[in-house]
């Protein structure tokens, strides 16, 4: 081997290193999304539009790596979290109000988290009663005993379950070229329930906690500015991971209900017959084992995430290493959350949930625009990011991008005030 | 007591009780008084911003601010990086409560109205970081000010007199300018200042370990993380890195030089002292999970004829941090370990008495390539407080201290 290109394997095998070093932050915030809400409005989404939605993943997905791209840059430059960024540079009332939003929308991320959980041990046969406190208990003590950590480790390893999709899919023998033909091609149609649904994918996929839990975590891993193009993969790999397993969600679904099937989901054990080409009659125990995951997963990080942003944000303590007497408000908020999230889920039935989801989606509604909007000013400062601010091609992609989510955002939370048609939120609904 | 939250937004008049404009910010110059506000900023209508010294200003209130000139003598806003700005550079900003030994981000700002010579002075008393002057912010400007402060009196307050507070400033020209100093926060245990630097972002930590000695700066940085150090260290330049790991136990050294890229590591190791530099390259050919990895190079050695006499002599003779010195080590000529004594028995024998009636017995020691796990595992069985490293032909290379160990196990957790 020549030396210049022995110098390239080093050079390769180094970057290959400080890479995986780096990874993580995008792949966790990726898989994340994909929690029970994610997983049951792809698979409405595919059940009851078959492949004619596949052509958003792509702007879907765009958005996705722009946005969260701009957060992950923001963190390694400026090393702080965008709480802290907010709060230094717009002041403590308006910190307060964005808290009081995430606070609110996290609730709500919550309660689907737990009413997934929920519905996932349903198909084991476990009574929600028994299941949720147990789930509630199990993820609070994982994260306040500290072995959170090694636990990710498996949670991200199950993600693997997603796998089964693709193979279902493929079992399934769908129209591919059809599938392929509506993933590049727009398609649109002016029916009510076409515009809900991709107003209802949009929202799932795109939503604000991503951005201050992905900042935070790229500035705990501490990158160094001069890695930040590995970050900048990290994201892209993250997020186009997401859309790949919703398109093949969607195919599935597709193929199976759409095709064949009742075109509805009213339960978990509905959404799990797109896995019946590969699983067969095991597919409701394979499919409640994916979205026992996703839920667990998400309902870990959520709660915890947010007391985090919210005590840093108004300067209060907070952290798994100080004693629950010196951050009094970061545990009561963090218990507060597993708690209240499992307790709706047990107590209230469904429709009585609704309001609280409600709250949740206006909560998001209101607070994705501020986020974007403070997000975009931010980085462009030059005081703050220096030569790392955005770029002109950027900006012009970046507002774009807002506007338009912005735009659907608050339709959604229009369309919130019409439960009939959100089988996003409750699956049960979405057949009437 | 009259707050920030208070004083903000306030109209204010000139002599002849024309309305200037509204208070937006005060400011501070250190190089002259660092607690007295030296210019009051005016919004002025038009998007225009006043500047009004301290002479100028005739009265002070809860309601209105006054000046004792005419409009006219008034001069415009021009930025100047030798004022602090209390909104701009202290509110809703991390500062370091070195009383506290705390991180805290500023709520508000306590001032007090001094009459001089008949006229009014503001002084800046305390940084407010309690959740009553966060209800204040919250309040401020919707609802009347001494219903604001009987809602905000029912919450906690907490204050920090203003000389416990050191600001953070990452440019160094402004921080001249600013006469921002450390030398409180340098008073600190190293671990409290370790604490500090965890809670802040790169550049405030730059900011910290570059104005602090390099003696302080190396215990300091020996309290973070490595990977911290490592991204701290290369973010300096290399010669003020060199003389901070210079100053670095060679096993801490070692380890942070090795999580650095090895073109920044060559270059501080090429900044620092030979003497220094040997003994870290020594170090850093070793696996990172073997004892070697563990070990450090600071140690007393004596010849294993040597009598008490000699062990004094030796430790007079120890450059290192003495307080690690808790047993010698014997070897004979060829350098191969024969023995270790503990401190406390060299304290208590006669200056004629042999080492090596001395030394413990058995000894222990450990390969140089043996497993952290074996190191771990002979620590707890043996209650060593310090384990020597030696080759495959027994000569002894360094030695291995419980605070390693004690870090390993933490880490693991």
């Amino acid at each position: 081997m020549s030396i210049i290109s022995r110098q390239r394997v080093r050079h390769w095998r180094k970057t290959l290193v400080i890479f995986l070093a780096v990874v993580g932050p995008g792949i966790i915030t990726a898989n994340v999304d994909n929690d029970a809400g994610g997983i049951y409005t792809y698979s409405a989404a595919g059940a009851s539009h078959g492949y004619s939605l596949l052509w958003t993943l792509i702007p879907i997905t765009v958005a996705l790596i722009v946005v969260q791209e701009m957060v992950a840059r923001m963190g390694v430059v400026t090393g702080k979290g965008l709480a802290d960024l907010i709060r230094e540079e717009y002041g403590f009332r308006t910190t307060f109000i964005l808290m009081g939003l995430l606070l609110a929308a996290n609730l709500g991320n919550t309660v689907a988290n737990f009413a997934g959980f929920a519905s996932g041990m349903s198909l084991f046969g476990a009574s929600r009663f028994i299941a949720v406190p147990v789930g509630a208990l199990f993820v609070w003590l994982l994260v306040v005993k500290g072995t959170y950590r090694q636990v990710e480790k498996v949670f991200l390893a199950a993600c693997v379950f997603y796998l089964a999709y693709p193979v279902s899919s493929f079992f399934a023998h769908p129209d591919w070229a059809h599938a392929l033909v509506a993933t590049v091609k727009p398609s649109f149609h002016f029916d009510a329930g076409y515009l809900f649904m991709i107003i209802g994918l949009v929202g799932t996929t795109i939503a604000p906690w991503m951005q201050f839990y992905q900042q935070a975590s790229v500035v705990e891993k501490g990158i160094k500015v001069r890695d930040y193009k590995l970050v900048r993969w990290d994201v892209i790999i993250g997020m186009i991971t997401t859309d790949v397993v919703a398109f093949f969600i969607i195919v599935a679904c597709a193929a199976t209900i759409y095709t064949n099937g009742s075109r509805s989901i009213a339960s978990a054990a509905d959404a799990a017959v797109a896995l019946r080409p590969l699983a067969g009659q095991a597919a409701g125990i394979l499919f409640a084992f994916g979205l026992v995951n996703a839920s667990l997963f998400a309902s870990s990080i959520l709660p915890l995430s947010t007391a985090y942003y919210v005590c840093e944000g108004l300067g209060l303590e907070s952290g798994l290493d100080k004693r629950f007497r010196e951050a009094p408000t970061f545990y009561w908020l963090y218990t507060g959350l597993v708690v209240g999230g499992a307790m709706i889920v047990m107590i209230m039935s469904e429709e009585r949930q609704i309001p609280i989801i409600l709250m949740s989606q206006v909560a998001n509604g209101i607070l994705l625009p501020c986020v974007l909007i403070y997000m975009l000013r931010l980085s462009n400062r030059i005081d703050l990011m220096g030569e790392y601010r955005n770029s002109r091609t950027f900006n012009v992609i970046a507002w774009t991008t807002s506007i338009v989510m912005i735009a659907l955002t608050l339709l959604l939370v229009v369309s919130s005030f019409f439960p009939g048609r959100l089988p996003w939120i409750t699956p049960q609904s979405s057949g009437g | 007591m009259i707050y920030f939250t208070e004083l903000e937004n306030l109209p204010v008049f000139d002599v002849k009780g024309e309305f200037l404009g509204r208070l937006f910010d005060l400011g501070v110059n250190p190089s002259q008084n660092n607690l007295r506000v030296a210019t009051y900023l005016v919004r002025a209508p038009k998007k225009k911003m006043l500047c009004i010294t301290h002479e100028q200003v005739q009265s002070i209130s809860v309601r209105s601010v006054q000046t004792r000139v005419p409009a006219d003598q008034l001069r415009d806003f021009a930025p100047d990086e030798g004022l602090l700005r209390i909104k701009k550079d202290v509110l809703d900003q991390q500062v370091i409560d070195v009383d506290n030994r705390k991180v805290v981000r500023v709520n508000d700002v306590d001032f007090d109205i001094q009459p001089t010579d008949g006229y009014s002075e503001l002084r800046i008393v305390a940084a407010n970081v309690g959740m009553g002057a966060a209800v204040r912010r919250l309040l401020q400007g919707l609802a009347a000010k001494h219903n604001i402060r009987l809602v905000s009196g029912l919450f906690s307050s907490k204050t920090i007199p203003w000389e416990f507070i050191n600001l953070i400033e990452p440019d160094p020209a402004r921080r001249v300018k600013l006469r921002i100093s450390y030398d409180r926060l340098a008073e600190l245990h190293p671990a409290d200042i370790g604490d500090i630097l965890e809670e802040l972002s790169r550049d405030e930590q730059k900011a910290v370990i570059e104005s602090l000695d390099d003696e302080t700066a190396a215990q300091a940085l020996s309290e973070i993380p490595t990977r911290m150090q490592a991204a701290l260290l290369e973010s300096i330049s290399p010669e003020k890195a060199a003389d901070i790991v210079e100053e670095m136990p060679p096993d801490e050294a070692a380890d942070v030089l090795q999580e650095m890229p090895p073109e920044i590591s060559a270059g501080v190791l090429a900044d620092m002292e030979k003497e220094e530099a040997k003994e870290v390259r020594g170090l850093l050919g070793f696996e990172e999970n073997t004892a070697g990895g563990l070990m450090t190079t600071e140690f007393v050695f004596v010849g294993d004829t040597a009598t008490v006499e000699g062990a004094i002599a030796a430790l007079k003779n120890f450059e290192g941090a003495l307080e690690w010195i808790h047993n010698l080590y014997l070897v004979d000529t060829q350098a191969v370990l024969t023995g270790m004594v503990p401190l406390a028995r060299i304290l208590l024998a006669e200056a004629s008495t042999p080492l090596a009636d001395l030394a413990a017995d058995p000894l222990i020691y450990l390969p140089v390539h043996a497993d952290q796990r074996d190191v771990v595992d002979l620590f707890h069985k043996y209650n060593l407080v310090t384990l020597p490293v030696v080759d495959e032909r027994c000569h002894l290379l360094g030695v291995v201290t419980s605070d390693d160990v004690l870090e390993l196990m933490v880490n693991r957790k």
